[in-house]
């Protein structure tokens, strides 16, 4: 036998049941923008129909219902969805860093352009075809030295933006280690959080979608497996662990590099960070180094002609040279520098050439060290042009209207060199100076259309991602409006159920047993 | 795609397309401005090397028609010095044929050795003949004057100049070449100061021996000169060689890097619709929801 509010009580359960399906809605319709929200839903049923209590069933047919009740309110998620878009968002954070880093190099390198170290080394040469046309002078020997100049400070300037890149890209794994750290820490707490709502036996929606949200951004940073377990996000980076239950272990700019050379982090934006620096931005500065060193001092092949005088001494192929060459020889020297020693400068008494070039600081010529000869650039006349000498009166006095040297020296330019390695691989091994830097830009280009290319492809696999978690867990709003009007209908009718209960009890309250008055 | 579409994904939709379309945009505006299609070397990683070849060749090349402008300046100054050495030598021979006809009285062949004498004075101004004061008869000794008193030999080696990668060239001719050496039967001073000194004092059959000998270097020098002629020649075709390859290396390098402009234009033209299309039919998707009908 049903109690004789039963109607009210059950239109009462039906009302605030309407009421939360609309609350929820207005969180939904509120959250419509919000970062990582996913719609909740009130999982509603009906509420369990009354058995009369007694000894015995009673006689009345049938149970009674007792109107609805909402269980739970969850949210709609695609746990695989989540995997998927973590496992996506990684490789995309290594490209895009990748990416920026490699178009930041093709600023520095600069091609093509008029400015760039081949136009440079261009004028270098040139200076060189010049002054062969007019070796006595002095004037043809200034163009040289200023073009010398201009490359020196090519190389250095190049190779100073590169190190400064390298400095960014390090203040940058620094800067990545604390958002990783603030990530986590936030995780963690999100964990002890929701364990303890949970342990309520609600669903801590909100804090669930926070913490998905974090684990998202942290899984574009580095690599993460996400573990889920009762006691919320366990995440490991390779095989360090980052966040278990409510603690967060701190990383550091260190570990994480280390963490790359272990092979931990095999992906995201540290990785990114960290072959950016030590791949590309270091080989190219290996690179430059080389070209630098070996104008300098790269083993070439020349032929020098007949009738040209060796400085006494001369060794070359383990033959001693002494007198004017009686035919062509071809011999192999240690770049510019080792050409310059076999000639003689414009002054007497006889002089032979210096080093060309040489390091500011004295160790192995780098593009950073690399500089024209303190001796050449106080005086152009130390630059050696001729490769002969002849007895004079005053003793033995070179010929300067030789300019066997300034013309070897010019088709340096169209000469294979043989590259010093300075490190990991070299593009050219064997080539002219031209080949080389070819090949530098030519493989940065590659690399760098590459990386763009892969940015742009693991970009639409996350945004397809983001798109399905969002066709899953997104608000609608127009689907929230058609469920409001709903959910205000029953409202509606709700109370009209519980405005007809009322009128019934009012005639059974006030109008009953009243006969006659 | 599945069933259900959210305010969400049609915004970042939209977003992405907008982008994208705006990006490409980006990148015609960027050739047009340019006039380059290859801007960084990403652009076309292949190209550019061609693009950097073609740019650094066009250099040298402007370099080697510069030392080609200089070479023959050189070699045309030497020609018309030459020209001059030949006048003179004319005047020699006209002379000795005058002064071993026989009939001339001593007093003649007084002012033929006389004359003999200037013309002698004179090859010994054009054998010391410079050009941007270097000294175009003695090889690659230009800073020294080859001829004081006109019994010395020159310096024999040549000045090369370079008219393309690994292609050098000779420019000067030598003293030697041209007057013969010191020790040689025939060289143009000894000649001339011995018949000088053979009409001094009228000394006929000597005069007639040494006619031989100014014959046999006026045909040496004559030999020498077409040589100049021939190294002129070669100058030029070397010369227009290079302007050849200038022309050509010009057009490659267009070819690789410039942008086709009637090709961009419409292509960033095509752009610009797209963007706009994506951008005003965003509006129209983004402004409605069920929103604006509800009452």
């Amino acid at each position: 036998m049903a109690s004789t509010f039963h109607g009210i009580e059950t239109s009462k359960r039906a009302l605030s049941t309407q009421m939360a399906l609309m609350q929820t809605m207005g969180h939904n319709v509120a959250n419509a923008n919000t970062d990582g929200y996913s719609r909740q839903r009130v999982n509603i049923s009906a509420s369990r129909p009354i058995e009369a209590l007694g000894f015995t069933k009673s006689n009345a047919a049938g149970q009674l219902g007792t109107g609805v009740q909402y269980d739970s309110i969850t949210r709609v998620r695609d746990k695989f969805l989540d995997d998927q878009f973590r496992n996506e968002s990684k490789d995309f954070g290594s490209w895009s860093v990748q990416s920026d880093t490699l178009n930041k190099l093709e600023g520095i390198i600069n091609e093509p352009s008029d400015t760039g170290i081949r136009t440079v080394l261009d004028n270098f040469w040139k200076a060189w075809s010049d002054l062969s046309q007019n070796p006595e002078n002095v004037t043809g020997r200034k163009v040289v030295r200023e073009s010398a100049m201009a490359l020196a400070d090519a190389f250095n300037y190049t190779d100073k933006k590169l190190s400064d890149l390298s400095a960014d890209l390090t203040s940058n794994i620094d800067a990545k280690a604390n958002q990783i750290n603030s990530l986590t820490t936030a995780i963690a707490r999100l964990n002890d959080v929701i364990y303890r709502q949970e342990g309520l036996g609600d669903d801590a929606n909100d804090w669930r979608d926070q913490r998905d949200l974090l684990t998202d951004q942290l899984s574009q940073i580095v690599n993460i497996q996400v573990t889920d377990t009762p006691q919320g996000y366990t995440i490991n980076m390779g095989s360090t662990n980052l966040v278990t239950f409510d603690t967060a272990t701190e990383t550091t700019a260190d570990a994480l590099t280390n963490g790359v050379g272990s092979g931990d982090i095999s992906s995201g934006e540290v990785f990114g960070i960290v072959t950016s620096r030590d791949r590309h931005v270091a080989e190219y500065r290996k690179q430059l180094d080389s070209l630098a060193n070996t104008i300098a001092n790269g083993e070439v092949q020349i032929t020098i002609p007949k009738g040209s005088v060796l400085p006494p001494g001369t060794v070359l192929n383990g033959t001693p040279y002494n007198g004017a060459l009686t035919s062509d020889i071809t011999v192999t020297v240690q770049g510019l520098n080792g050409l310059q020693k076999l000639g003689y400068t414009l002054n007497s008494p006889l002089q032979t050439g210096v080093d060309f070039f040489t390091s500011k600081d004295g160790s192995p010529i780098t593009a950073s060290n690399f500089q024209l000869n303190k001796i050449i650039a106080d005086d152009p006349g130390r630059i050696a042009t001729s490769m002969r000498s002849e007895t004079t009166a005053a003793g033995e006095a070179v010929v300067k209207g030789n300019n066997v040297l300034a013309l070897l020296t010019s088709q340096l330019k169209d000469t294979s060199f043989k590259f010093v390695s300075t490190g990991s691989a070299t593009v050219v091994s064997n080539g002219t100076v031209d080949d080389f830097f070819r090949a530098v830009v030519g493989q940065l280009g590659v690399q760098a259309s590459e990386a763009s290319r892969n940015m742009n492809n693991q970009k639409s696999l996350v945004d397809h991602i983001a798109s399905q978690k969002m066709s899953v867990s997104g608000v609608s709003i127009d689907e929230e409006m058609s469920n409001m009007i709903m959910y205000q209908h029953a409202y509606s009718a709700a109370a009209r159920a519980m405005t007809t209960f009322d009128q019934v009890l009012d005639k059974v309250i006030n109008n009953m047993g009243i006969v006659g008055r | 795609m599945s069933i259900r579409v959210t305010q969400g994904m049609m915004t970042n939709q939209l977003m992405r397309n907008v982008t994208k379309n705006y990006n490409n945009m980006n990148k015609y505006q960027e050739n047009l401005s340019t006039g380059r299609k290859i801007n960084k070397p990403s652009d076309d990683p292949v190209g550019i090397t061609y693009a950097l070849r073609y740019r650094s060749e066009l250099t040298m090349n402007e370099q080697y028609q510069k030392n080609m402008d200089s070479a023959k300046s050189f070699v045309e100054h030497t020609d018309t010095i030459m020209g001059q050495i030949n006048d003179v030598l004319q005047r020699a021979s006209e002379l000795t044929v005058k002064g071993v006809t026989g009939t001339n009285p001593q007093s003649a062949l007084d002012a033929i050795s006389a004359e003999m004498g200037g013309i002698f004075d004179t090859l010994l101004v054009l054998g010391n003949d410079q050009m941007n004061g270097k000294f175009i008869f003695n090889g690659q000794k230009t800073d020294q004057m080859p001829y004081s008193t006109g019994g010395e030999s020159t310096d024999t080696q040549k000045v090369n100049f370079q008219s393309a990668a690994g292609v050098i060239i000779p420019i000067n001719i030598t003293g030697n070449e041209v007057f013969g050496e010191n020790t040689d039967q025939d060289n143009m001073f000894t000649i001339i100061k011995s018949l000088q000194t053979a009409f001094k004092n009228g000394d006929q059959s000597t005069a007639v021996s040494l006619m031989d000998k100014l014959q046999s270097r006026m045909d040496k020098f004559l030999d020498m000169r077409s040589e100049v002629g021939a190294r002129s020649n070669r100058i030029d075709l070397m010369d227009s060689r290079l302007k050849d390859l200038s022309l050509n290396l010009t057009d490659l390098s267009s070819k690789t890097e410039d942008a086709d402009m009637a090709e961009t234009i419409i292509k960033l033209q095509s752009q610009e619709s797209i963007y706009q299309a994506s951008l005003s039919s965003g509006a129209k998707i983004i402004q409605p929801s069920l929103l604006d009908y509800l009452r």
